[in-house]
């Protein structure tokens, strides 16, 4: 019952915020002196009618509080309304959802699994040669940028041909068993997600490391050894299930990644993913779109750390006894 | 001593040898980089040159005819028989089409897309540029009545003949209607008047015109839409209409008339199309064309992008850069492509000055009143005109790819008037010309005849590198006149919010695209009141009549040019209209890029011209792998 009013609360809590985020999205947007409709001023074809349905229908002849209203309103009902080009958000947002989730969790899948366990080793081994190795190779994968990295990465698809460049499907995706079609993914997927791999497995083996390493200093950890008890008891039974907390804050954070995308690299890459589709939005000014993406992602981010919250109430009983 | 350095080493190995594997790992990297992005250069005098003009010396085939064969009259491509089958990949920039409607296009890629799907009426010659029949099996034009018989026989993609009706349909009920793009209605009216349609029977259709009109024979290429399936849309009004055919509509409820039908949509991907076996055109053989089974239009964020996707043979065809001609010219021998120039684009670089004179709402010039006499002084712009330096911008900017430009019509205009020779850049006329203006030079600055310094903001809209580099040797050629230019590059819909809303800029560097065939196209942009008057944009509903002589001239020449039927009427009409811009300058007209395209040399039939480009013969174009070396 404490859990489900905790929850409650906590979701109420985010209404406030959801709106002070789309006041202050929407009117940075508007105020800012880009126009919507550039592309059709500049179209010598284009005649003054076409303009002026065009402002029309985008509700640009209204003052900005009353746009602001309006896209509320309709947002408040589960309208997401339509883009400047006249397609539904809600399409464009569901052709790309599906993309970059499968994106997002194959590399959330690679990195956690595989830096997790890295942090772990090398905080025990500390500063062998093993975990100079990895705090070198580390330091590289958090200092190059990630567009110059995918750019490599696509210079080597051209150059050996082992992987197409960029897109997420071939063009004859649709006449290929179903075999072909995941190695077709697989292939495309291979190396946006080899990038992104690098770039968050440094951050994440170093947290891992960081945190063992202090847990691993601590005196129950010290009185443990003391006892007796087998290194690998002290590792996994008392050290790590400590050393994982701050873990799970990171994992809501990762959860709120989840739907952002990382623009650069499918940009890079051509991935039909929500990144690339909202750097062109907020490059046009394309409100609504913007709009929807933007409270996706607020959105998302507090379900990430209200699950995050949830996850350590379950790991660590000090936080249940606190909430009771 | 062996031992002490035994000592030595052992202790050096042992405790620093990660570092010493590290850095080892990181030359290994840097040099792996490097090795990825030297390749051997390019010979100096290389990249100057351009492809031969290869278009020269193509046999073009003979212009089709019409041939009936079982009481259906088919159109025959007189092109050279070849084999069916095979696909051609190929590329659009930016984010893929928005609909498929061809009536509610607003961009060039949704408009190129659906006019795959859609034939029109007539069309033009792809050499010649004059207008021949597409759908239609001929017309006749008799003053101002246009009649158009139609083919018999002939399909759309459902098996539904297309009749008189459905072009009544398409011109009385969507067009004219203003449904979708009403731009197609505002292009059709003639001092406010549409033409009248009349069927005579299930395959004739006439148009009537209220005055002659020369422009609307060429309109008369809008794409015909099917009646059955179109309907009931357009009868639910506007906002269903403008829904339908998004690109999510399932390809195969689609109705269409175009040698292609579409297959798949897959956003920020590909759109696939196929062969449309019902298609009314033949080879000499009398099959049934296309050839290709397939047509695939690779959705690609960018050229960088789109270079890779073809070096890595997912493309088959590429235009090409300037910055990239040689390195491909270099490549050619030995690869799968060919390489073709087509001559000058129908693209325009120019630099704008903005005249205009009057406040905004709030009361405010919209250009300070001392820069409006600089920038209302003809002499001042003819001196910005000789000062800037057009050959260097070619060769070093556009890198030897363009052609200098002086006109307002495109290089590959037929309405180019060949008599503006243009001038090299000639510093001592541009000091002449501002001492003429009053403008004096003290310890080189420029100072107007009030004492102001000369300084002004040069725009473009940032991101594009050409522009980026236009603005910079501008400013140079400027300032060393003694003017100070700030060159400020901003956003593009920043830019286009300046030039068609605030107006308040000084000068801007700007592209547009204009038509080779109709000049009449180019009356937003030179007509008073247009919508891209932006050299002097007045506000919407502008009743005040303060239009300096020779905008009324353009005026009167805009006017004037569209009711001429014949070229021969209508070539010194607009051949006016370019002296006069060349003249006043408002707009300094800097280069037109060559377009260079490479496509495989599998495919065959390929007959590029400078007025349509490379694959407008997409039903003709086949494969061929047996030449292949």
């Amino acid at each position: 019952m404490e859990f489900v009013r905790y929850i409650s609360k906590r979701i109420l809590q985010t209404i406030p915020l959801l709106i002070i985020v789309s006041l202050i999205s929407f009117f940075i947007i508007r105020l800012s002196p880009v126009d919507p409709l550039a592309e059709l001023r500049l179209n010598p074809s284009i005649s003054q009618e076409t303009l002026d349905k065009e402002i029309k229908r985008l509700n640009l002849d209204k003052p900005i509080y009353i746009q602001y209203f309006s896209w509320a309103k309709s947002f408040v009902k589960g309208d997401l309304g339509y883009t400047s080009a006249g397609e539904k958000v809600s399409v464009k947002l569901k052709e790309r959802i599906p993309n970059t989730l499968l994106l997002t969790f194959v590399v959330i899948f690679m990195t956690w699994s595989v830096g997790v366990p890295l942090g772990i080793l090398s905080a025990i081994k500390k500063e062998s040669s093993f975990d100079r190795m990895l705090t070198i190779l580390a330091s590289i994968g958090m200092a190059i940028p990630s567009f110059f990295f995918a750019i490599l990465m696509l210079i080597f698809a051209v150059k050996t041909g082992w992987f197409p460049v960029g897109g997420l499907t071939s063009y004859n995706f649709n006449d290929l068993s179903l075999s072909g079609k995941i190695l077709d993914i697989a292939k495309h997927l291979c190396l946006p997600a080899l990038v992104l791999f690098t770039i968050s497995l440094s951050g994440l083996q170093r947290q891992m490391r960081a945190n063992m390493l202090e847990v691993l200093d601590s005196d129950y950890v010290k009185f443990a050894r003391a006892k007796g008890l087998s290194e690998g008891k002290v590792i996994f039974k008392h050290a790590l299930r400590n050393a994982v907390n701050p873990m799970i804050t990171l994992l809501g954070f990762e959860f709120a990644g989840l739907l952002s995308g990382a623009a650069l690299t499918e940009y890079v890459f051509q991935y039909p993913g929500l990144g690339r589709l909202i750097l062109e939005a907020v490059m046009k000014s394309d409100i609504n779109l913007v709009m929807a993406s933007l409270m996706m992602g607020t959105i998302m981010l507090i379900l990430g750390n209200l699950i995050a919250d949830i996850l350590l109430m379950l790991t660590d009983p000090r936080l249940r006894r606190g909430g009771q | 001593m062996k031992k002490i350095w035994g000592k030595y080493w052992g202790k050096y190995w042992g405790k620093y040898w990660s570092k010493l594997g590290s850095a080892f790992l990181i030359i290994l990297i840097i040099a792996l980089c490097l090795k990825a992005c030297i390749r051997a250069d390019i010979p100096e005098d290389y990249t100057r040159k351009l492809p031969d003009s290869s278009i020269d010396n193509i046999v073009y085939p003979e212009k089709n005819k019409n041939i009936t064969i079982n009481g259906i009259d088919f159109l025959q491509t007189q092109a050279p028989a070849g084999k069916f089958g095979g696909e051609l990949v190929i590329s659009t920039i930016g984010e893929g089409p928005k609909t498929f409607n061809p009536c509610n296009t607003k961009d060039a890629t949704s408009s190129s897309m659906a006019g795959m799907l859609y034939d029109g009426l007539l069309t033009t010659e792809p050499r010649t540029g004059e207008v021949i029949p597409l759908l239609a099996k001929d017309f006749e034009v008799n003053g101002n009545d246009y009649i158009v018989h139609l083919r018999h026989g002939i399909v759309w993609t459902d098996g539904k003949p297309i009749t008189a009706d459905d072009v009544m349909y398409t011109y009385e009920e969507v067009v004219f209607k203003g449904l979708g793009n009403p731009s197609s209605m505002e292009n059709m009216k003639v001092e406010g008047k549409l033409p009248e349609i009349k069927k005579i029977d299930d395959y004739t259709v006439k148009f009537t015109t209220a005055k002659p009109f020369a422009p609307f024979l060429r309109q008369l290429s809008y794409p015909i839409v099917p009646k059955h399936y179109f309907k009931p849309y357009s009868d639910k009004g506007e906002s269903e209409f403008n829904a339908f055919l998004n690109p999510n509509t399932p390809p195969e409820e689609i109705v269409s008339n175009g040698a292609f039908k579409l297959k798949e949509y897959v956003a920020a991907q590909r759109v696939v199309f196929v062969r449309n076996p019902n298609y009314y055109k033949i080879n000499t053989k009398n099959e049934r064309l296309p050839y290709l089974d397939k047509v695939v239009y690779m959705i690609v964020g960018d050229t960088n992008n789109e270079i890779l996707k073809f070096e890595a043979g997912e493309l088959d065809l590429l235009s090409i850069r300037g910055e990239n001609v040689a390195r491909y010219k270099l490549k050619e021998p030995e690869s799968d492509y060919k390489i073709y120039n087509l001559g000058p684009d129908t693209g325009t670089l120019f630099l704008i000055i903005n005249l205009n004179n009057r406040k905004n709402n709030e009361g405010k010039w919209n250009v300070d009143p001392q820069k409006q006499k600089w920038f209302g002084n003809r002499d001042f712009r003819a001196a910005i005109d000789w000062a800037v330096d057009r050959k260097n911008m070619v060769q070093n900017i556009a890198q030897g790819v363009a052609k200098p430009l002086f006109t307002a019509e495109s290089l590959n205009s037929i309405y180019l008037n060949k008599y503006i020779k243009g001038h090299p850049k000639d510093k001592s006329v541009a000091e002449k010309s501002l001492e003429k203006a009053g403008f004096y030079n003290k310890n080189g600055i420029l100072y107007d005849s009030d004492g102001n310094r000369v300084e002004f903001d040069l725009y473009t809209n940032a991101g594009v590198l050409e522009r980026e580099a236009l603005g910079v040797m501008i400013k140079q050629d400027l300032e060393d006149l003694g003017m100070k230019v700030n060159f400020k590059p901003i956003e593009f819909n920043t830019l286009v919010n300046k030039l068609s809303n605030t107006n308040d800029w000084d000068m801007a560097i700007m592209g547009l695209t204009g038509s080779p065939l109709e000049p009449h196209d180019g009356k937003n942009v030179w007509k008073s009141n247009g919508p891209l008057h932006i050299f002097n944009q007045r506000p919407q509903n502008y009743t005040v009549d303060d239009r300096l002589e020779w905008e009324k001239e353009l005026d009167e020449i805009f006017e004037q040019g569209a009711l001429k039927l014949t070229f021969e009427e209508r070539k010194p009409i607009y051949d006016r209209y370019q002296t006069i811009i060349y003249n006043q300058k408002p707009i300094i007209y800097l280069y037109s890029p060559i377009r260079i395209a490479a496509i495989r040399k599998k495919f065959k039939n390929i007959f590029p011209t400078p007025l349509s480009g490379l694959v407008y013969n997409l039903d003709e174009i086949y494969i061929d792998k047996g030449e292949i070396k």
